[in-house]
């Protein structure tokens, strides 16, 4: 399935008819669950991502600079790059596949409706934002993001998740993770306009863009360039770090406990 | 290709809900529930079922108040609590039950009152404490009225049927979570909160002396006495909600397989091949035969209903797991990355402590109920019996 497509053409969709039927959209929105209007941001802009996953090496680069940038606590991650190593099992030959995850700031994004104080809500240049003055720290939006891409902050005990560094943007900067990819792996921009990189990289890949969980229908705004198929959803694989365990099977320790 | 593949680095995603939620879904369905028990003797007027309205009011009572607390507690913001009114989103499920919630327990402890301050106005005379209480509570030497009994009954199980919708959509509408993104859910909370509570009220029956007090009284015959219609009523319910409770998870479990839902058959997939859940499900199963086939036999041997606090125990154990399984398990089941993240129960207030505390906050507000209202001689009951005389202790059986 063309899903670039499909997703460009629900976009589209959406911009034409909401221009056309505003007072309908607002009924529409009435509904429980359904998405409330956005606020905040330039609405002449579409903030979104592409990862090229053929430049990222796993150098995690991304996930530390993000770690010191946004001061996350320990072992909870803004973003963060999904190692697995892949085996063929009839020749043997070892791969690896690196997936940098991050919130998708989704056109469709489960997140937000949910929120009871309207603390998470999207920006109109799509940027999913929590005000954490207004958050009471319920999770009911880190219960209801599919992809794990939220958490409740240790230290400021709000939800806490990705921003595309919009405090970067807004200074006319690159996002911490952006600016530090060793691969250029990832690019971010405006896809409102034909001429930004990401733009030119969509029209150039369109049909070979994926994004994850696609069936979600939460329209991901994260694409992924040379990605495979088998990781889209939650993978089949055996989680490796997590298990170190004695002989007598007990949980010896883990990778990002307590320090 | 086939393909092996190892998951080399991943975060361990925590759970993000804490036991406070098992505490507050199952303190409030207990209520809710109770509430239905409570409607046709204390309401409607229905003199058969007034003793288990007077066992029901206590239960909803004493729940629809501890039940907050643990809602509260589960917030990491707990103190921000007034955001939920001063930003009120209609959109939300939980913003929405942020309305109801109040409502509920406001009518139902106001149903109680109207219902107590009848028997409580024998005990206006009584020195100290308990006295002054019964003085200033009742609010004077009125009847309460019968048209007002009827309209705050009414109200609550108006905000009874708005919980049980809003506990169970909220979390059904979570896509992100297929074990929770199904119409069964809300279903299942029911059924389970029926369950329950029936086991709550036959814990309260026998410990209470409700039942040890009327069996004194009854004429001992072998048979049992007719006026034990308590015991017969509530076995009667818990049997129609496990087979209600039964019929939901069996359906579900067949929606899945047959990939009609694929929600449902997401779910199955979710949690196929762990060991863990396949032992939780196979612990769930046995649980709920051995609770169905304990109340058949007590409902068909009549000789044997003194067991019937056992199964209220083991009952109120089925309404508890299955919120624990909903809630706290479910959480363990990555979404992005391979396998499961373990959960512990940890000791201190946001695991163990958090629930013996909530445990404990219910047996305050019923030990208050105990030693002020004279709940037992509401609605008709026997006035004349004494809250606690030795010789009433010894549990009988028939
Ligand atoms: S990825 Fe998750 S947190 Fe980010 S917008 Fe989508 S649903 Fe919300
Ligand atoms: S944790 Fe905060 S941002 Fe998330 S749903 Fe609750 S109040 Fe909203």
């Amino acid at each position: 399935m063309d899903l670039a497509r499909r997703l460009f053409m629900a976009q589209a969709a959406r911009i034409t008819a909401g221009a056309a039927f505003v007072p309908l959209a607002s009924v529409a929105q009435a509904g429980i669950n359904d998405q409330p209007p956005r606020r905040d941001g330039d609405a002449a802009k579409r903030y979104a991502m592409l990862i090229d996953l053929r430049q990222c090496i796993g150098c995690q680069a991304c996930t530390v600079s993000c770690h010191i940038e946004n001061e996350a606590p320990l072992g909870k991650f803004r973003t963060i790059v999904s190692q697995y190593e892949v085996e063929n099992e009839e020749t043997g030959d070892l791969a690896q596949f690196m997936l940098p995850r991050l919130c998708n700031h989704c056109d469709n994004p489960p997140c937000v409706p949910v929120c009871p104080v309207q603390a998470t809500f999207q920006r109109e240049d799509g940027i999913v934002v929590v005000d954490a003055d207004r958050c009471v720290g319920c999770a009911y939006c880190v219960q209801a993001c599919p992809y794990d891409a939220r958490f409740i902050n240790d230290r400021t005990q709000v939800a806490d998740k990705c921003t595309f560094c919009a405090h970067r943007l807004e200074a006319g900067l690159l996002p911490a993770c952006v600016e530090s990819c060793v691969g250029g792996a990832r690019i971010i921009g405006d896809i409102m306009d034909p001429d930004s990189q990401i733009s030119r990289m969509i029209e150039e890949h369109r049909d070979e863009l994926k994004v994850l969980q696609p069936d979600k229908n939460t329209v991901p705004h994260v694409f992924y360039l040379g990605m495979d198929e088998r990781f889209i959803d939650r993978p089949q694989a055996a989680p490796g770090l997590w298990d170190v365990r004695d002989s007598a099977g007990a949980e010896l320790g883990y990778e990002y406990g307590e320090h | 290709m086939n393909m092996e593949s190892i998951e080399i680095i991943a975060p361990r995603y925590g759970i993000a809900w804490y036991p406070r939620a098992v505490e507050y879904f199952f303190l409030v369905a207990l209520a809710y529930t109770s509430l239905w028990l409570a409607l046709p003797g204390a309401v409607f007027g229905v003199n058969r079922w007034k003793p288990i309205a007077r066992l029901a009011l206590v239960g909803a009572v004493t729940t629809a108040i501890a039940a907050p607390v643990s809602l509260l507690a589960d917030l990491h913001q707990p103190l921000r609590f007034w955001h939920f009114y001063a930003h009120f989103t209609p959109w939300s499920w939980m913003s929405i039950g942020s309305l109801i919630l109040p409502v509920f327990v406001v009518l139902t402890i106001g149903l109680a009152w109207l219902v107590w301050r009848e028997p409580m106005q024998d005990w206006r005379g009584e020195r100290g404490i308990v006295g002054w209480v019964a003085r200033v509570a009742t609010l004077g030497h009125w009847d309460s009225p019968r048209w007002l009994i009827v309209l705050t009954g009414l109200g609550a199980f108006a905000a009874s049927l708005g919980m049980a919708l809003y506990t169970g959509y909220e979390i059904a509408v979570l896509k992100g979570r297929p074990l929770w993104h199904t119409d069964f859910l809300p279903v299942m909370f029911v059924a389970t909160g029926l369950i329950g509570s029936v086991g709550m009220l036959l814990v309260l029956d026998r410990f209470s002396g409700m039942r040890a007090a009327e069996l004194a009284t009854a004429p001992q015959t072998p048979v049992v006495s007719p006026s034990r219609a308590v015991s017969r009523q509530l076995l009667g319910v818990l049997l129609v909600a496990c087979i209600l409770a039964g019929i939901t998870a069996a359906l579900w479990f067949a929606v899945g397989l047959t990939q009609a839902d694929p929600s449902v058959a997401a779910a199955l997939d979710s949690v196929k091949g762990n060991p863990d859940w396949r032992a939780m499900t196979f612990r769930a199963v046995a649980t709920g035969g051995v609770l169905f086939l304990g109340v058949l036999a007590l409902l068909m041997r009549p000789g044997i209903r003194g067991l019937g606090w056992v199964f209220g125990l083991l009952a109120l154990h089925t309404a508890w797991m299955f919120r624990w399984a909903v809630l706290m398990n479910v959480q363990t089941v990555q979404r992005q990355t391979a396998g499961f993240s373990e959960y512990q129960l940890g000791m201190g207030s946001m695991g163990l402590l958090g629930i013996i505390g909530a445990f404990a906050l219910w047996l305050t507000v019923l030990m208050l109920i105990e030693i002020f209202v004279p709940w037992r001689a509401a609605l008709d009951g026997p006035s004349t019996v004494p809250v606690s005389k030795p010789s009433d202790g010894v549990p009988s059986h028939g």
